[in-house]
């Protein structure tokens, strides 16, 4: 378990301006916690991932941006939620190249592979909620 | 409200097309149908507005009280409008005062009809772009909507001073509706702006020519499909055109490429690929060509370079102009 060390920063997603805000902010809160610019890019673009999931699955959803410490170790949570559709089968989500939208069917598994720690939650008819956290190397 | 510039016969805002008299902006026509709101959306609105079955028995019950002081209000209000420079601008005579009077009182009394669905919303709509289309800045549109709640509410009292208690409760729910009507107002004068924005952006990605055969693209703003179908487009078109062989694409002002937007330029660097062109990207810096190998994306499939200078060079060498440049 993480523990939150500043007030999580909450951004709402209703349009691609908003995705370019939080993907911005997201950016300068990695690299003012310490984070190199190579992987301020890399949390920048799995925030867009999962913020582009939500204007494109579920319209309007919010990104939650939140510093995190454990251990000494500090690090950037991002929490992605949307009361959307949700998603039948995480496995097939999670599968690279696997779209209902004929998109490249990448964002998902590759923010996973973009982040340290990955987790999804989803019902459908309720909504989805993607955990994802960076550390500080 | 209604548009001060132009007669519409009742009922008939369905199937009106932009008129002629007004003003109409270069680009980003209204989006009233691009908007769709559909029964459930109503539904959910009215219920945000805690509109129920008994505000609606409200309004309709004082349907003839609004016919007996519909005349004075407009008048009320009208004298409004004329007192400030900025509204009295709107009728420049007394005929197209007149007609909009007529216009303000149909929807003064469309208030108390009922049936407040999907059509109701389409006119409300309708007439809330007319008035953005004209230059009414929201501030005044929606100043007038106090203007009235304040001149309704007296009186109603006034009609319900034996049983004031239900004066209130039909202003309360008179005021419900005047605040969905004022949503809708606010949402489409917004749609439109962003509309216009869309477009400008469209006419602000310039296709330019360096040299015979040689384009240039450089793309700024968010890539989102709409966007992507519009560069796709302009720039076959561009190709076809110049009869160009190769386009350098710039990307360095496109503020966030994720998979979605690599594959956006992916399948506009394939379309212009069969029209025979070979398309440089230029502007994805190290860093993100990283994160998008990692999430996956094949990046052999388009050939990139650093930056537009190195994109130019590149460019003209695949056009032979090493050769010549050598040979001098
Ligand atoms: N927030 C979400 N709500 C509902 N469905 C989602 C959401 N995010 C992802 N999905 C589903 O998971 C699939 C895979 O997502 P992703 O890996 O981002 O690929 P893509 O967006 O290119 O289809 C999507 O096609 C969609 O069906
Ligand atoms: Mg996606």
């Amino acid at each position: 378990m993480s523990e939150i060390s500043t007030e999580p920063l909450v951004m709402p997603i209703a349009n691609e301006a908003d995705i370019v805000a939080a993907r911005q902010r997201g950016r300068t809160m990695a690299i003012e916690l310490g984070f190199a610019g190579c992987d301020g890019t890399l949390i920048a673009t799995a925030i867009s991932e999962v913020a582009r999931n939500i204007l494109l699955y579920a319209q309007r959803g919010e990104i939650i941006l939140c510093c995190v410490e454990l251990g000494g170790r500090r690090g950037l949570s991002i929490e992605a939620r949307d009361s959307g559709p949700g998603i039948p089968d995480l496995r097939k989500a999670l599968t690279d190249g696997y779209s209902t939208s004929r998109g490249l069917g990448l964002g998902l598994p590759g923010s996973r592979r973009l982040m340290d720690e990955f987790a999804i939650e989803s019902e459908v008819g309720r909504g989805t909620n993607v955990t994802m956290t960076k550390w500080v190397r | 409200m209604s548009s001060p510039q132009r007669p519409v016969a009742p009922h008939s805002y369905g199937s009106q097309r932009p008129p002629a008299a007004v003003p109409i902006g270069p680009v980003g026509a209204i989006g009233v149908d691009e908007m769709q709101l559909t029964d459930e959306e109503v539904a959910r609105r009215m219920s945000w507005l805690e509109i129920t079955a008994d505000d609606i028995a409200n309004l309709t019950s004082i349907r003839d009280v609004a016919r007996g002081y519909a005349a004075e209000v407009i008048e009320d209000l009208y004298r409004h409008f004329l007192a400030f420079d900025e509204t009295r601008a709107f009728f420049r005579d007394e005929q197209t005062l007149r007609r909009v009077k007529a216009m303000q009182t149909e929807y003064f009394l469309r208030l108390t009809e009922g049936n407040y669905d999907r059509e109701y919303v389409r006119d409300r709509l309708k007439i809330g772009a007319i008035h953005q289309r004209i230059g009414l800045d929201v501030k005044w549109y929606l100043g007038a909507y106090n203007f009235y709640l304040r001149a309704v509410g007296s009186r109603l009292m006034r009609a319900f001073q034996d049983d004031p208690e239900r004066g209130r409760a039909c202003y309360f729910s008179l005021k419900k509706l005047v605040f969905f009507d004022i949503g809708l107002a606010i949402e489409i004068y917004l749609t439109t702006i962003r509309r216009q924005e869309e477009a400008i952006r469209e006419l602000s990605t310039p296709v330019l020519q360096l040299r015979a055969g040689l384009l240039i693209l450089p793309i700024i703003g968010v890539i989102d499909p709409t966007r992507a179908r519009q560069l796709t487009e302009q720039l076959l078109r561009s190709i076809r055109a110049n009869r160009a062989k190769v386009v350098v694409m710039d990307i360095t002002g496109v503020p966030s490429v994720d998979s979605r937007v690599a594959n956006h330029l992916v399948q506009t660097v394939e379309a212009a690929r069969l029209m025979g062109a070979t398309v440089i990207i230029t502007g994805l810096s190290a860093e993100v060509a990283q994160a998008l190998v990692l999430v996956g994306i094949d990046l052999n499939r388009i050939r990139t370079v650093g930056d537009l200078q190195g994109g130019i060079e590149e460019a003209e060498r695949s056009l032979g102009y090493r050769v010549s440049r050598v040979e001098a």
